[in-house]
């Protein structure tokens, strides 16, 4: 222990940033001297503990100080402040939109929409980032993220059943020619170690990986990105939870040991070679999936009146929050450990895994304990909420925190962070064409963030629970890249006449947030809309989660992108009727390359986002069906290549960013999904990454036909290119085949709407495509398949 | 008339309970979903119910490998189980309860604490999910998969599907009796005779790698043609043969 720490109130600036540093705590200058003062105040030292506890609750990731601090903006000569950016632009568009579908929005563990009809269930829907610990330890990183969100879910009102994980990881490109830093692992290395961590927890714990994407980009080669997500199923009537004085603190599942300590602060720190691997988390899903079994049972018999998860923090984060009105009384010589070396105050911020904390009516506790040693399932009472406000945390006769829960809650200072935006050139030139738009395509196809991700996917078990509808490779040979997950959560409602399901998918786009990070928000909430548009989801019912990535906030272009992003975000919640409800948000993504200097992300923002299927049966694959059926293309192709995968390939020469039309997509959206509704659509799919042409082949070849295409009738903005229109990236279009005895149906529900015939589906397995007389390309789908479909791992 | 009733037997780790349960009741059964440790403090007695399944999952982790811990709990009961497998009454394990029932020694030869082969890690070595076609054995007495077509489709989801034997007598006496009731036609995992599910003799006892629960309705299918989205699929039938049997 630092010898400095006793005597903590009379320590200088110098002298309090060493002992910051020693002890792993990441707290600024200014918070170290708020609790000096605080402490001088009480006219008493603090112990290790209460500091602990201190760093802990105030951290980065426990707080989230820079989204929800004051921001000042500077753009151009105008200033914009802000008293809380997360507030005033993502929070302000829930508000405005008031929807009462939404069950809980930002208050809990999760957001909760409802689901189904009849109103006897709500779907909660969370998704984080666990990109630190993955830098380090990939494969435990991964498995104690998604150990993690699941336990959000299991702790989000008084427990959700978890029906689904998503997982979503940036990687550097496998291929890079970059020299990495001594200590760091190659991408692959990380990928691997990612998927695999992945892989063994979500299966193991039974819980199907169903949704996600890879995007590779060499900004993640030193800072990879590894979001995952989980959705549940809870009983609306289960979705209040209150702690009452007088309840019991019950931790169930895991022991606690000294892996993890200092978790939620070490997030808050750049990576560099001194990075300890022992602040990562080691997991065992097999523990969680027992605390899942019992929680299930004791939840539907009233056991407890409050439930919440170990994460960041452990049991100081847990019961604080837990305890936040009524005090708690903690003795931890109760705990069960699974390191008798421990100190007591590692034992009350240890993030050992798979630990929930429940709050048990006494008379309650002899029915919970039958069932936790129906499962097997090892537990200890801590202590109590007594009521009083206060913490006091003892071990034994040692007294370990001491402290007022309004101290903890409260005390936290927040700081104005300067934030500007970021100077990027911009080319509106029109791009220079390739010759053999054929080889282009396939070389598109074979590009990293579009080739097949089969063999990352078929490591998950993507079904377990039995009610995967929508399964992320799909068509004819069971390989094709859909756009959402549908899942039909019976596994939950145990219903087996009830068809209701729901989607869900992401957008993502940091090559356009390097351009423009507004548009990079509208762009990702454009795609994720429209992905669940393709599987015939209600859209008009779209709840979203925002997950930010961002490299330091203490420079002042970084913050600038947070809040163009941020209020890209407010923006396109509001025009597409699609409440945000829940988010989370991770920076100092940056660490020094292997010539010390500082290497950071670009701005990232995933947005998550789900939406109700009514009838699972009726949900729509992307393959084409049937020969004969025609091609339509809705949507207006516009000018610019900026963000574009063809652009990372070979720079067009134009890195314009093409603007999102958003009130005119809702329209659009509106009646495709009326259309959809008549059965009117055979298959659906956007255009994203690689832009139209791979669209359509992908179409092709899941579903072993070919296409007859003409261009020319496409609704397309004056001046656009043939390369701009076959591989240009603009929002807001998406390729139906439309069932041919529906046709004309399916022209009167979209009248109005730039929906345009482009061709038919053709038996030849050949897809073709013209411009008028001239022709783009003629290629056989099966060697376009072969491009596309690489193993990746 | 009465439903038979259904022991789903679980374990720490048993995932696939819930649509395991699901499938026997829409089926008929009257299924309950019964905890090892309730069996072993006698709670519950498997030779109260008609019908036996072991469902999927990673029962006590797949620690050891995968389904040994759960076949060693069951070996203070083994009486029980044989008595319950002698009588002729249907037991279905599907995936980890394949493995279960193959490191019991329940399959192929009804015995308890006899076993003469295994499901080992896949050639691929690693865990994998994928839909694969299967080819029903018609010569077999398996009672779980008569009616079925030639061939169907079904999801595997396993690390350890790999089925070997002891010696060439187990695969003589597996191929002179038709117990392999089930191959795939692509072999996914390295299976000896590709073989994809298991009988014993009478036909009562069965396991399987692949997910019939998976594939139990039309809509569970990754290619959905519109026609066939309001039916049941292949994997219905498993659970239609076990009901109507004991009926």
């Amino acid at each position: 222990m630092p010898t400095t720490l006793s005597a903590f109130n009379g320590l200088d600036e110098k002298e309090l940033a060493e002992l910051d540093a020693a002890c792993g705590w990441s707290l600024s200058g200014l918070e170290l001297k708020e609790v000096q003062r605080q402490f001088r105040k009480m006219g008493r030292q603090p112990s290790r503990g209460e500091l602990e506890t201190i760093a802990q609750t105030w951290s980065e990731h426990c707080k989230h100080k820079t989204f929800s601090g004051p921001v000042s903006f500077r753009d151009g000569g105008k200033v914009k402040k802000y008293k809380n950016l997360f507030k005033e632009t993502i929070v302000k568009a829930t508000k405005t939109l008031n929807k009462k579908w939404c069950l809980s929005v930002f208050t809990d563990n999760a957001g909760i929409v409802e689901f189904g009809t009849g109103g006897k269930w709500g779907l909660a829907f969370k998704a984080e980032t666990h990109n630190h610990p993955c830098a380090v330890e990939p494969y435990g990183g991964a498995e104690t993220g998604v150990g993690g969100v699941i336990r959000d879910i299991l702790g989000v009102g008084l427990g959700a059943k978890p029906v689904l994980n998503t997982d979503n990881f940036c990687f550097g490109r496998l291929d890079t020619k970059k020299k990495l830093p001594r200590n760091s692992h190659s991408p692959e290395r990380i990928m691997r170690g990612v998927v695999e961590g992945v892989r063994d927890y979500g299966n193991r714990i039974g819980i199907p990986t169903a949704s996600g994407g890879i995007y590779f980009d060499d900004g993640y080669l030193l800072n990879p990105l590894v979001y995952v997500g989980c959705a549940g199923l809870i009983p609306v009537d289960k979705i209040e939870k209150k702690v009452l004085p007088g309840d019991l603190i019950v931790s169930i599942g895991g022991r606690t040991g000294r892996d993890g300590i200092h978790g939620a602060t070490f997030s808050s720190a750049n990576i560099d070679e001194e990075t300890s691997a022992s602040a990562v988390q080691i997991g065992h899903a097999v523990n969680e999936k027992k605390t899942l079994d019992v929680l299930m049972r004791a939840r539907d018999l009233g056991l407890y009146n409050a439930v919440t998860d170990c994460g960041a923090g452990g049991f100081s984060s847990a019961i604080g929050e837990l305890g936040s009105d009524t005090g708690a009384r903690v003795r931890l010589e109760k705990a069960q450990l699974k390191d008798t070396r421990i100190e007591p105050w590692e034992i009350w911020v240890s993030e050992s895994q798979e630990r929930m904390i429940l709050s048990v009516p006494e008379a309650k506790l002899g029915k919970l304990e039958t069932i936790l040693n129906a499962e097997s399932c090892e537990y200890c009472v801590l202590g109590s909420f007594p009521g009083d406000g206060r913490l006091l945390v003892t071990h034994g006769e040692e007294k370990v925190v001491d402290l007022p829960m309004a101290f903890l809650h409260g005390g936290v200072p927040n700081f104005e962070k300067p934030a500007a935006r970021r100077k990027v050139k911009i080319s509106a030139a029109p791009p220079a064409r390739p010759a053999g738009l054929g080889a282009v395509l396939k070389d598109l196809l074979a590009h990293p963030n579009v080739c097949s991700r089969h063999s990352v996917i078929t490591q998950y078990d993507h079904e377990v629970q039995g009610g995967t509808a929508i399964k992320p490779l799909q068509g004819k040979y069971g390989d094709g890249p859909g756009d959402a997950t549908v899942i039909c959560p019976r596994a939950a409602t145990l219903d087996q006449e009830d068809f209701a399901g729901f989607a869900v998918t992401h957008g993502f786009g940091p090559g356009v947030g390097r351009i423009d990070p507004y548009q990079m928000a509208l762009h990702s909430v454009d795609e994720a809309v429209r992905n669940l548009l393709c599987v015939g989801a209600d859209v008009s019912r779209t709840a979203i989660l925002d997950n930010f990535c961002a490299a330091s906030p203490r420079d002042p272009e970084v913050m600038g992108d947070l809040v163009l992003a941020a209020e890209g975000c407010h923006d396109a919640a509001m025009a597409y009727g699609a409440p945000f409800i829940s988010g989370k948000d991770s920076f100092y993504n940056q660490a020094k390359d292997a010539e010390g200097k500082e290497y950071p992300i670009p701005i990232s923002l995933l947005i998550s986002a789900t939406a109700p299927v009514r009838d699972v049966r009726t949900a729509i694959t992307m393959n084409f069906k049937e020969a004969g059926n025609p091609v339509y293309l809705a949507g207006v192709s516009c000018r610019g290549m900026g963000g574009s995968v063809y652009n990372d390939m070979t720079y067009s020469g134009n890195n314009q960013v093409s603007p999102l039309d958003m009130e005119a997509s809702v329209k659009l959206y509106a009646a495709l999904s009326k259309a959809m509704k008549a059965g009117c659509v055979a298959a659906a799919h956007d255009v994203s990454q690689g832009g139209l042409g791979v669209t359509l082949a992908e179409m092709a070849f899941s579903g072993g036909f070919g296409a007859e295409l003409d261009l020319s009738g496409a609704a397309a903005e004056k001046g656009l290119t043939p390369l701009e229109l076959l591989f240009g990236e603009s929002p807001a279009r998406l390729v139906l085949e439309v069932v041919k005895e529906k046709e004309a149906e399916f022209l009167k529900l979209v009248k109005g709407r730039p929906v345009a015939e482009i061709g038919y589906v053709s038996e030849e397995p050949v897809l073709e495509a013209l411009l008028g007389g001239e022709r783009f390309f003629r290629e056989d789908i099966n060697d376009l398949k072969r491009c596309w479909k690489k193993e990746l791992i | 008339m009465k439903k038979p009733k259904a022991i789903i037997l679980r374990g720490t780790g048993t995932n696939c309970d819930i649509e395991t349960l699901n499938s026997f009741r829409y089926v008929g059964a009257e299924p309950e979903l019964v905890h090892i440790n309730q069996l072993l403090a006698g709670e519950r007695r498997v030779l109260d119910y008609a019908l036996m399944a072991f469902p999927g999952g990673f029962s006590y982790g797949d620690d050891i490998s995968a389904g040994k811990i759960y076949a060693v709990k069951m070996a203070a009961l083994a009486a029980d189980f044989e008595a319950f497998v002698r009588d002729q009454r249907p037991v279905i394990g599907i995936c980890n309860g394949f493995q279960i029932l193959v490191k019991t020694g329940l399959l192929p030869e009804n015995k308890a604490n006899a076993q003469v082969s295994t499901l080992y890690t896949n050639d691929c070595g690693h865990f994998l999910a994928k839909w694969v076609k299967v080819k029903i054995n018609k010569k077999s007495p398996c009672l779980f998969t008569k009616g079925l077509p030639d061939e169907i489709e079904l999801p595997i989801a396993h690390g350890e599907g790999k089925f070997i034997v002891e010696d060439g007598k187990v695969l003589d006496s597996i191929i002179a009796r038709n117990l392999h009731a089930m191959t795939y036609s692509e072999n996914p995992n390295g299976s000896m005779l590709d073989i994809a599910g298991i009988t014993n003799t009478a036909g009562t006892c069965f396991g399987l790698m692949p997910h019939p629960e998976r594939n139990f309705f039309a809509w569970q299918h990754p290619d959905r043609p519109a026609a066939a989205r309001e039916t049941t699929a292949a994997g219905y039938q498993f659970f239609k043969n076990a009901v109507d049997y004991v009926s």
